[in-house]
């Protein structure tokens, strides 16, 4: 008698539970294809942490950066990560964006020149040719850094390289690439045995900014999903940091295509760059990158804070 | 014969064009679909005139690189097609490289011949060239094998040199072929291109899209968007009225006029 009454518990508590496991379908739009940078959002895949949320997560790769946050703006997606420099620009043009987590927090940008290279120090650059990846933002930075070492963006040629900043470089096509990653390309041109030099862009006159972060759109915020996720992130980071080397074996599990050495060596050099506080928000932070793309000309209004930017009750 | 642009035929495409117009505002209305996703024709038109100075001088790049893909494409497919009709072995070196050419995506390659040959013009007229090589080799090549027979037989009777044979009767028989070719190849060229500008440029109306499209500027993208299409198409007529005064003997016909 015990027993039935016991497995008519079992049998109610499943009956229970089972709605609850039916996982919310929530759409992620990446930034970009899969990488090292996206770390702490596949460990919390793989250790089961959206799951745990109620979340059944799934991330997509888009055809062009600029993409997912229009989409999750035009809401065909959920989610996006991008970047905070386009969220001031996104904000600024009245896309209903808002920013719930942090994903990498300190830029990765870079300008990189070639090591054994004729542009030592950024004030070489004159005359020289700059390649950069339009993400839309480029020339404000590189005019920002240019500025500090008494030049200005005439006395430098830029020219779209597209994705090709490293090809171009090598092939000594341009001097330097501003838009390098400092934990990727840097990577990619010591294995093509042409090591690269960094100059960071928040060293340089650019104010710090977060490379990487999540996006929604603002009718969704209150929604406990988004709340559910950031959780998850966060769980996600903390796991990614104690445990670096089963982290790695984690991010590859499903992805065999990028077990190479270009891939390892980006992850750790992406460890220390993640946001171990996903949710918080730096508000003084993104107000003065705000004020720094208004003087740059790049936005025209500088909308209050929090109408693109929340930290999540 | 009014010509094509008569008055008549010259209201038509505008009528044409306002419907369309009207037609998108409408879509924008009733839709809501909000103006970074698709801006109206009113917005464009704002973006057009705020950037008419950076659209103007960005569409002169493209133009010369247009019309430079063109010139130099259309003549190293003119002198091909005439050498694989008049050379055994061209035809069978060059045949291969005229499929190759058509047959792998400029998309693919256009990285690569950045790369080789900077970021300057030359790798955009190269695109356009490489796109333009087709259409223009193939048809020549086509006219040029398919002299009526009749007119061959006669240039034999009258023991006429190859020279003579080519001058007065395979040109001039093949020329409204290497028109079709060119009309096709005037289309495409910007194509090859904006391919150029998207992959590495730092001027063209395909650079200043990238470029509008990173901003969220979707209404200055689609501004520019329009001008290539017109460029495109003041381009097309403008070699289509050219062909046509050139070869004058060439008989046109619509079915539909027939049997008046």
């Amino acid at each position: 008698m015990k027993k039935i009454m016991l497995s008519l518990a079992a049998c109610l508590w499943l009956g229970n539970a089972l709605p609850a496991a039916a996982a919310d379908k929530k759409t992620v739009l990446l930034d970009w294809f899969v990488n090292p940078d996206h770390g702490p959002l596949f460990v919390a895949l793989e250790r089961g942490y959206f799951r745990e949320a109620g979340l059944d997560v799934e991330f997509k790769g888009p055809a062009d950066p600029n993409d997912p946050p229009k989409l999750v703006a035009a809401g065909k997606a959920d989610l996006a990560i991008s970047y905070q420099p386009q969220l001031h620009m996104q904000a600024d043009r009245d896309l209903p964006l808002v920013r719930v987590a942090t994903l990498v927090a300190t830029p990765l940008n870079s300008l990189v020149v070639l090591k054994d290279g004729p542009v030592k120090q950024i004030g070489d650059l004159k005359g020289r040719t700059v390649g950069f990846s339009v993400g839309g933002f480029e020339d404000a930075m590189l005019g920002a850094m240019l500025e500090k070492h008494g030049l200005s963006l005439k006395d430098v040629k830029l020219v779209n390289v597209n994705f090709s900043l490293s090809p171009a470089l090598v092939s000594g096509k341009v001097d330097a690439v501003i838009g390098a990653y400092r934990n990727f390309e840097l990577n990619q041109l010591d294995i093509l045995k042409k090591p690269g030099r960094a100059f960071y862009v928040e060293e340089e006159g650019v104010p710090a900014y977060d490379e990487l972060i999540v996006v929604a759109n603002r009718k969704d915020i209150a929604k406990p999903q988004i709340a559910a996720f950031v959780g998850a992130l966060e769980r996600g980071v903390q796991f990614l940091v104690n445990h670096p080397d089963e982290s790695w074996s984690l991010f590859i599990k499903e992805r065999k295509e990028l077990n190479d050495e270009l891939n390892k060596r980006a992850w750790r050099d992406t460890l220390p760059r993640f946001a171990l506080r996903p949710a918080a928000l730096d508000r003084k932070r993104y107000e003065a990158f705000a004020a720094f793309l208004k003087k740059q000309g790049l936005i025209e209004k500088t909308p209050a804070l929090e109408t693109f930017a929340v930290e999540l009750e | 014969m009014n010509g094509y642009l008569g008055s008549r035929a010259l209201v038509r495409p505008i009528i044409v064009f306002a419907g369309l117009l009207a037609g998108w505002q409408a879509i924008v209305w009733a839709s809501g679909v909000p103006p970074y996703i698709l801006p109206g024709p009113a917005a464009v038109v704002a973006a057009f005139r705020k950037g008419a100075d950076l659209i103007a001088q960005n569409a002169g790049t493209t133009i010369v690189e247009i019309v430079a893909g063109f010139a130099i494409g259309a003549a190293v497919g003119a002198v091909s097609a005439l050498a694989m009709s008049y050379l055994r072995p061209a035809r069978r070196w060059l045949l291969p490289v005229l499929v190759v050419s058509q047959a792998v995506p400029v998309f693919a390659l256009a990285p690569v011949l950045t790369l080789w040959l900077g970021y300057g013009l030359e790798s955009k007229i190269a695109m356009a060239v490489l796109i333009i090589y087709f259409p223009v080799t193939a048809a020549f090549y086509d006219g040029l094998r398919r002299t009526e027979p009749g007119w061959m037989d006669l240039a034999h009777v009258m023991n006429a040199s190859r020279w003579a044979e080519l001058r007065h009767i395979r040109l001039p028989a093949a020329l409204p072929a290497l028109g079709s070719g060119l009309r096709v190849a005037a289309a495409v060229a910007p194509i090859g291109a904006v391919v150029g500008e998207w992959v590495g440029s730092s001027a063209g109306l395909g650079y200043l899209m990238l470029h509008a499209n990173a901003r969220v500027q979707t209404d200055l993208m689609f501004a520019a968007l329009f001008v290539l299409a017109i460029i495109g198409c003041v381009f097309y007529f403008t070699v289509d009225s050219a062909v046509r005064r050139l070869v004058p003997w060439q008989a046109e016909s619509h079915p539909e006029e027939e049997f008046r």
